[in-house]
């Protein structure tokens, strides 16, 4: 992986707060044209991260790059087309949504003023624009946040904790907001610590735990156990649960309400498992492998690591 | 940072401030309120007792509103502006989106004075000019300032709104509060001020105050009239302040987390 492909990376970045570590010796690879969370629970360093990356605080040692730029070195090539909520996307709340655009603006440059009202009609912001900030619910907030990011037409976003605050329907609209932005060849990296919702948006995470990052790459990747557990529904199970613990290709077994719950020492093992219940008359009317959720991934991990749930 | 971009970011700048009604609010009421109000006071004065109390206008009366512009109420003003210029972004959060656009945070601070300065100008320009047209409506028999002291006039409380405006944008930028702006720089003016000039024991030290090197460029005699010392040095006094000022604020915008 390079700079080609990765729109940022970082090499053995850390922060330290006097003695307190926040960020040890991270080495983040996101690549380019995906939407990728970062996952991690409150206080795991990811807000910390995403300041470094900005050049909001300095580092306390490591590299890091975004679209090729060494950071702080290049930093005003590198964040050019970067767009990027921290926290919580903050405004003068005595201008309206257009007003605070243009402050933007001004500091982007002049290409960027013409790029308010489309930036407030795709964030369909356009109608309130004229309204000062101070009356815009949290959600319009967060909107008006990502025209701001807009206003460059941004290779990368990056935005943290998008989600906090917003209603189901909000979270509905922002998901589909950055599935757009991401079929247009952006990246959006996206903090959170709602597993449910990168599962749900992103292509690819990272976790961080403590400051460390404990695993990347695709969700796919990601979520693929190291065992495979498979749900039989049958009747009867009992007789089900006496003959599959006895099973070779069967690790272990768990009754579970009409059924039995298995873990496979073998993966092709499913077929002689089905033949052999339905060869000793019973009924099976579900095999179902268990999938498990990011969340239950996220806990695995960041358990076993910090020791903590 | 192109020219057009150093416009676009000032424009911007003053954008914030004059849009902040409670701020233009209070800015005009120090600035342009109270020259009207001491020519009003002096009106009514004059009517009620003219045998004792002279017309409301003319050169003396000129002379005492540029005071009350270049020292006083709009220094104050001056302050106010100065001080909201130097945090409202960072009190806002607004400093930390603007970090993350890439742009140089010296250009960020170097922006901040030009709004602020441009701003206390048309305040204190407007409170110059009623003041100005106040002396000669309501001069009577009193002689109407001339053409050289109202020019000389205008650019001395250009030059005091200017330096003071600077000072709060500079130790705004410093502290990224407003109570504590506002109270570090009215304090310097008007409490630390009084007493230092009064202290002796300071000897010549004491020409190192802004409002005494801005009281010896004025036009007319110096309120501080222990203390006398030339245009020139006040002239490096001045730029001084402005630098020092300049400089704190830039390195703290420069190193801050944001």
């Amino acid at each position: 992986m390079t700079h080609a492909t990765n729109i940022i990376e970082t090499e053995g970045l850390t922060k330290r707060f006097g003695d307190r570590v926040v960020v040890s010796g991270l080495d983040l690879r996101v690549p380019r044209g995906t939407a990728f969370g970062f996952l991690g629970h409150n206080g795991a360093g990811k807000t910390t991260l995403m300041r470094m990356l900005l050049g909001l605080t300095a580092p306390s040692a490591g590299w890091m790059w975004i679209d090729g730029h060494r950071l702080p070195a290049e930093r005003a090539v590198a964040l050019a087309r970067v767009g990027a909520i921290v926290e919580e996307p903050h405004f003068h709340s005595h201008l309206t949504g257009r007003e605070n655009l243009r402050i933007v603006a001004a500091v982007r440059g002049a290409e960027a003023q013409t790029r308010i009202e489309p930036a407030l009609a795709r964030v369909g912001l356009s109608e309130r624009a004229g309204e000062r900030v101070k009356t815009y619910s949290q959600g319009m907030r967060q909107r008006l946040g990502v025209a701001r990011c807009l206003l460059i037409d941004p290779q990368l976003l990056m935005l943290d904790e998008p989600m906090n605050g917003l209603d189901p329907a909000g979270i509905l609209e922002f998901r589909g907001m950055v599935r757009e932005l991401v079929a247009e060849g952006r990246t959006v990296f996206l903090s959170s610590h709602l597993l449910d919702e990168i599962e749900k948006t992103c292509d690819a995470a990272a976790i961080i735990d403590q400051g460390r990052l404990i695993a990347q790459g695709p969700l796919e990747a990601l979520l693929a156990s190291e065992t495979a557990d498979v749900e039989i529904g049958c009747r009867p199970p009992d007789r089900a649960f006496e003959l599959l613990r006895r099973h070779p290709a069967v690790a272990s077994t768990s009754a579970i309400p009409g059924g039995v719950r298995i873990r496979l020492s073998r993966r092709d093992g499913v077929a002689s498992i089905n033949a052999e219940l339905v060869g000793a008359g019973i009924a099976v009317f579900r095999l179902e492998a268990v999938h498990e959720t990011l969340e239950q991934r996220f806990l695995q991990i960041t358990t076993r690591i910090g020791g903590q749930p | 940072m192109t020219v057009t971009i150093a416009r676009q970011m000032i424009g911007a700048e003053l954008l914030k401030l004059r849009r902040n009604r409670a701020l233009l609010a209070f800015a005009l009421l120090l600035g342009v309120a109270t020259i009207a109000l001491y020519f009003g006071f002096a009106a009514v004065e004059h009517a009620s007792n003219p045998a004792r109390y002279g017309p409301a206008g003319g050169a003396p009366h000129f002379e005492r509103s540029v005071r009350i512009g270049g020292l006083f109420f709009g220094a104050l003003a001056a302050i106010l502006i100065g001080a909201e210029a130097g945090t409202a972004d960072i009190s806002s959060g607004v400093f930390r989106d603007l970090v993350a656009t890439g742009r140089s945070r010296l250009a960020l601070f170097a922006v901040r004075a030009p709004g602020a300065i441009l701003l206390t100008l048309a305040v204190n320009g407007l409170g110059f000019v009623v003041g100005l047209a106040c002396s000669f409506l309501l001069a009577g028999s009193l002689p109407t300032p001339g053409v050289g002291i109202v020019l000389e006039s205008a650019g001395w409380i250009a030059l005091s709104s200017a330096v003071i405006g600077m000072l709060a944008v500079g130790v705004g930028s410093a502290s990224g509060s407003r109570a504590v702006t506002l109270t570090a720089v009215i304090g310097l003016e008007t409490v630390a001020t009084q007493l230092l000039v009064q202290a002796t024991a300071l000897g010549q030290a004491r020409d190192a105050l802004p409002n005494v090197a801005l009281g010896q460029l004025n036009p007319f005699s110096s309120p501080y009239d222990n203390l006398t010392l030339s245009a020139a040095l006040a002239v490096l006094v001045l730029l001084g302040w402005i630098l020092v000022s300049a400089a704190i604020g830039a390195w703290r915008t420069a190193v801050r987390d944001a």
